[in-house]
């Protein structure tokens, strides 16, 4: 019976999958996952102890770090397979599926504005003969943009971000702009003040609501506990354990491997 | 027609000054905001004029001027074009010393064909026969027209380089420049945006070689040698690489200045005109090049004011 609910939830949102998928480095298995469904409840959580392979898994769905053998699979709502592991790293933010970046990533010559601006614009806007489309792409996602950028509290937008956490929040509004189906955050909260972090996670939990699957790894665990409906947990390149937080919480091998005899 | 103060030399001097700004305001497009460095600019052009000079001479229209000039004019564009889309796909994956040494070796080997293929270009020979689309009068009145229309070509570019940077593709380009990876994780296609930037900047320097063809009226392999890249190169980053402006500045400061002012305006030996000028020439650009990275590696415009121009364009 509950089975049978977990599935009627899962068929209305995306999910990915990811067979034997296999990553080294400099013959070091960083990831060896055999069989894995991500997406099967609104917000997933991955956690594990550092070097437990969850960024690369990340890269690896995102074909960002591309993968020694395997395979990775966007499951969509509507059905129809689509093997994300041969699509262009361009390709996943078109299918839905987009990350966020665990490391601070920018564009150092673009302002705010401008970084928003471009997660929107649409191709046909950026073609060598279209040099006068900026009014009508400004016109069609400005107030979708200000919206964002007054609830996250961004000082100057038509400045440059400067500031790590403005560059991370930054990060995460080009996200939420690609509209994403599947989204995929890689410490989303790290260096944000508890006040922004609690935005961040509202955000999250109405996406999720409204049919995008998030699947977020993060240290800061009361992100975790309080945000997941399930949580992953992987150690030594594998997921070990999965389940809701209270069990994962309480499990004697996450209290010895992660989380310390003090956490619980 | 020509004002009396404009001699065929300082008509000469002023075309190449144009031609440059055209070539360097290009330049700019692929390197100060996508971040290619192409050192075979000499090669697009060169293909282009000599496509222009071959169809031209060599082939025996059924029509009179100006459509044997726009014929040939436009299947230089389209052959240089061609050319920029075989090697932004060749080179369109590869880091910057990747991009140095392809785009090096392709204007190698643009000389290289004009000068072995005898037949259709006249080798080292050269090849002559080519001529303005009219005729109004005097050969310097005619040379003062054929100056105004490049010089309205390169206004032309000039103005699409600086809509480029008010428009959705020059945020595309610079995010490419900046940092490919994030673009691609928002979706952008880097690959495919530089290939295009590519074959339409190609298009157009081989554009700018047929009409430099038409100028010089005489082909010569020489012509095509590594000094245009450089003068195109240099003028730019003295100007500033990220501003559009920059390509203009720079070319004048340094084409301008000595292909015109020294060379008119110093009285210079008489024998150095033949072998010791295009040698300074070369230095001179060269010393000025290393200046310019040592002590204003942006430029003398700076870099490229983001914050400015959005708050111009959409408000604070």
């Amino acid at each position: 019976m509950v089975a049978d609910v977990v599935d009627a939830v899962a068929l209305t949102r995306p999910r990915i999958r990811v067979q034997g998928a296999v990553k080294s480095f400099s013959g070091r298995v960083v990831v060896d996952v055999d069989d894995l469904v991500l997406g099967d409840r609104p917000i997933e959580g991955l956690i594990g102890p550092n070097g437990a392979g969850k960024t690369t898994l990340m890269r690896m769905i995102m074909h960002s770090t591309p993968l020694d053998r395997g395979r990775i699979s966007l499951l969509p709502a509507g059905g129809g397979d689509v093997v994300l592991s041969s699509l262009p790293a361009h390709g996943m933010a078109r299918r839905g599926v987009v990350k966020s970046n665990q490391v601070i990533m920018d564009f150092d010559k673009l302002t705010i504005w401008d970084s928003l601006l471009l997660a929107v614009a649409e191709a046909r806007y950026e073609q060598p003969h279209r040099i006068f489309g900026e009014r009508t792409l400004f016109a069609r996602h400005a107030d979708e943009i200000r919206h964002y950028l007054d609830y996250f509290g961004f000082a100057d937008p038509t400045a440059f971000a400067m500031s790590a956490g403005e560059k991370k929040l930054l990060d995460i509004v080009r996200c939420l702009l690609l509209r994403p189906t599947f989204l995929l955050l890689d410490e989303p909260t790290a260096g944000l003040p508890d006040e922004l972090t609690e935005k961040v996670m509202r955000v999250v939990r109405d996406l999720a609501a409204s049919g995008t699957s998030v699947v977020i790894v993060e240290h800061d665990l009361n992100v975790i506990w309080n945000l997941c409906d399930e949580v992953l947990f992987m150690a030594e390149g594998k997921v070990i354990l999965r389940g809701d937080p209270p069990s994962i919480r309480a499990n004697g091998t996450v209290v010895e491997k992660y989380l310390g005899e003090g956490h619980v | 027609m020509t004002p009396d103060f404009l001699g065929s030399f300082l008509i000469s001097g002023l075309f190449d000054v144009v031609m440059v700004i055209g070539l360097a305001l290009l330049l700019h497009l692929q390197l100060g905001l996508a971040r290619i460095a192409n050192f075979g600019v000499v090669g697009f052009w060169g293909l282009g004029m000599y496509t222009f000079g071959v169809l031209y001479v060599q082939v025996d229209w059924p029509f009179g001027e100006p459509f044997q000039f726009l014929v040939c004019a436009a299947a230089a564009t389209l052959v240089a074009g061609l050319a920029g889309l075989l090697i932004g796909w060749l080179i369109g994956d590869l880091d910057t010393d990747g991009v140095l040494v392809g785009t090096l070796g392709f204007a190698t080997a643009v000389q290289i064909l004009a000068t072995t293929q005898d037949d259709l270009t006249g080798g080292a020979r050269g090849m002559g026969g080519l001529d303005f689309p009219y005729d109004i009068g005097r050969v310097k009145d005619n040379e003062f027209l054929w100056l105004a229309i490049t010089a309205a070509v390169v206004v032309a570019v000039l103005f699409y380089a600086w809509r480029v940077h008010r428009s959705p593709y020059g945020r595309l380009l610079i995010a490419v420049g900046g940092n490919e990876p994030l673009a691609r994780s928002l979706g952008k296609s880097t690959f495919r945006t530089k290939l295009w930037l590519f074959a339409v900047t190609a298009a157009a320097m081989g554009l700018l070689g047929a009409m430099n063809g038409v100028m010089a009226h005489y082909l010569d392999v020489g012509n095509i040698g590594v000094g245009v890249t450089l003068a195109a190169m240099v003028g730019l980053v003295l100007g500033g690489t990220a501003r559009v402006w920059g390509a203009v500045v720079g070319v004048i400061l340094t084409v301008g200045l000595f292909d015109i002012v020294i060379q008119s305006y110093l009285p210079l030996p008489k024998e150095w005109y033949t072998q010791a000028i295009p040698v300074l020439r070369e230095a001179a650009f060269g010393a000025v090049l290393i200046l310019v990275l040592l002590f204003r590696p942006l430029g003398l415009l700076g870099d490229m004011r983001r914050d400015k121009l959005m708050g111009k364009i959409h408000g604070r």
